[in-house]
């Protein structure tokens, strides 16, 4: 599909328990504009694949997940293995084959 | 019961002369050791064996043969004191290869005693400590492992009050402990005190690691980022876990807690921050056994707590902090009113005169060891949508609900949920939960 982007999407540290308990999502989005048809949104950033995560994967309680338009505290984001914040966070656009880990920071010992 | 008691006085009264014995070993060990030094030094000898006595470089030769470490590294870590925070699944393994490398001082922190349920996967308690500090017990295996090291065990809470005083004995400190409060605690400590600190945690197949606040030496400002340069805001109580609650495999802490001694052994010997986890964190799963290394933002500008514009200038009350408790088996929820509660010895006089429907609100693994007879599992956890509208039906026919849980925390949440919708329901929250049906009806019953 024109524009469409393949991602990995990866829980873990308990943030799976939201998604059916499985940690590792391949997904296929569709060309922005299609997925968001009465917008202006022409690009695949976080801030929307939060919102397509919202749509197609979360299960439960989604507010363990997401707080406002951002992930909760304590869920650590990472884009190909490195942390969001040295992307732009939720600004970050996706690019084809990304990796998009979310884990929830562990408190045992 | 006179032999069983007969058999555990004569016991206890061995371990005591054992231990005694040990002690005497220990200080005879001490000053023979001490001693054949001097002589070394005294005589003249064509022997060079560098800085470090005769019998430290026999019992630590297979580290110092590393580059890594060497004579100077073994140096530093026998002139090296660390403070291990926890003395549970990740200090046990953590402390033993310290102790192991020749640390030179290792205080240890805890306030718990050691519980059956602990021994899985905190190797330095055995059966025999049950009941015992957990600090003391793991002090006691430290010593037997080893003589030539000074261990101090602190049987306390470590707390705001505390802490300060205590860390700024140490070189370094070792996270070893199990709650959100003393994690955001021990950030701030390591940063006012000025010691850098190594976080570990671990919870069901699951574990993290990585170093706060790493500084070159005490002079220098932290250059790694502070557990608030990552986490600003707590995380939800509801959606944090803890190993009693949720599970941990032995190994996962057991794995984590040696990489933490590996980390401090690399720091104090003075490996450069390219090789630490400084601004990187260990991911390590054991469900598919990958370890991932994960590059975490640099320190925040403005972090409250390590920047220059740090606001945090002393340790406040972690708790209010992040609205939960350290200690989880002080909760005490009282959502409930009387009216909506019953005992265990009531509930059970009950049941054999009505018909109940018995809601266990754990969750299905913890329903699946052990539950009471004809009671149903709608776990806390998944109550919302279908099950929930189901569970409401269900109740809504019903003239003696009762709901169940461990503790008797839960429960009350549940059927809190419930009255909201269905205020005139005939709803009790058993007391205490399991644990007080096993105390006070069945002692069969597991107490887990």
């Amino acid at each position: 599909m024109e524009n469409s982007l393949n991602i990995h999407i990866h829980f873990g540290g308990g943030a799976e328990l939201l998604f059916d308990k499985i940690k590792k999502h391949v997904v296929e989005l569709p060309a922005a504009r299609k997925y968001f048809p009465d917008t202006d949104i022409e690009k695949w950033r976080i801030k929307e694949l939060l919102q397509w995560i919202k749509d197609n994967l979360l299960k439960e309680r989604p507010e363990l997940f997401l707080q406002g338009d951002s992930v909760r505290p304590g869920i650590l984001v990472l884009i190909n293995d490195a942390d969001w914040e040295l992307f732009g966070e939720l600004e970050y656009e996706l690019q084809n084959n990304d990796e998009i880990t979310f884990i929830s920071t562990l408190h045992g010992g | 019961m006179d032999l069983i008691q007969n058999l555990e006085l004569e016991i206890l009264e061995l371990r005591e002369m054992l231990k005694n014995k040990e002690e005497d070993l220990r200080e005879a060990k001490r000053n023979k050791f001490s001693k054949s030094y001097d002589n070394v030094i005294g005589t003249k000898s064509n022997i060079n064996i560098g800085n470090i006595p005769k019998w430290a470089i026999e019992r630590y030769s297979r580290q110092i043969l590393l580059p890594d470490i060497g004579v100077m590294g073994q140096e530093k870590l026998m002139s090296s004191k660390v403070l291990i925070v926890g003395a549970g699944g990740l200090g046990c393994p953590a402390s033993v290869y310290l102790a192991g490398a020749g640390i030179g001082e290792i205080g240890i922190v805890d306030y718990d005693t050691v519980d059956i349920s602990n021994i899985h996967r905190q190797i330095l308690h055995t059966e025999s400590d049950w009941c015992k500090s957990k600090a003391k017990s793991a002090a006691e295996s430290l010593r037997r492992i080893n003589s030539n090291i000074k261990v101090t065990p602190y049987t306390i809470e470590f707390k705001p009050e505390n802490a300060v005083q205590i860390a700024s004995n140490y070189d370094l400190i070792i996270d070893c402990t199990d709650n959100v409060p003393t994690r955001y605690m021990l950030s701030d400590l390591s940063i006012i005190t000025k010691v850098p600190l190594i976080s570990g945690s671990a919870l069901k197949m699951e574990g993290q690691l990585t170093i706060y606040g790493y500084r070159e030496s005490r002079n220098e400002k932290s250059s790694g980022p502070c557990y608030r340069c990552l986490f600003p805001t707590p995380p939800p109580a509801a959606a944090v876990g803890s190993c009693s609650a949720n599970g941990v495999a032995g190994p996962v802490p057991g794995a984590i807690g040696s990489l933490q001694a590996l980390e401090a052994i690399k720091l104090l010997v003075g490996r450069n921050r390219e090789n630490l986890l400084v601004g990187r964190m260990l991911i390590f799963d054991g469900e598919d056994m990958t370890f991932r290394t994960v590059k975490l933002r640099p320190k925040n500008p403005k972090c409250e707590s390590c920047s220059d514009h740090a606001t945090i200038k002393q340790l406040t009350n972690y708790e209010v902090l992040c609205k939960m408790q350290s200690k989880e088996k002080d909760l005490d929820l009282n959502i409930l009113p009387q009216s909506h509660r019953i005992s265990a010895t009531e509930l059970s006089k009950s049941l054999n005169t009505q018909r109940h429907l018995l809601i266990d609100v754990r969750s299905e693994a913890e329903y699946n060891m052990c539950h009471l007879e004809d009671s149903v599992n709608y776990p806390l956890e998944q109550l919302y949508g279908e099950k929930f509208d189901l569970l409401v039906e269900n109740i809504k026919n019903n003239d003696n609900v009762i709901f169940i849980c461990r503790r008797g925390n839960d429960s009350q949440i549940a059927a809190d949920k419930i009255l909201k919708v269905l205020p005139d329901a005939k709803i009790k929250d058993l007391s205490g939960g399991l644990h007080a049906w096993a105390e006070q009806v069945d002692r069969r019953f597991p107490i887990y």
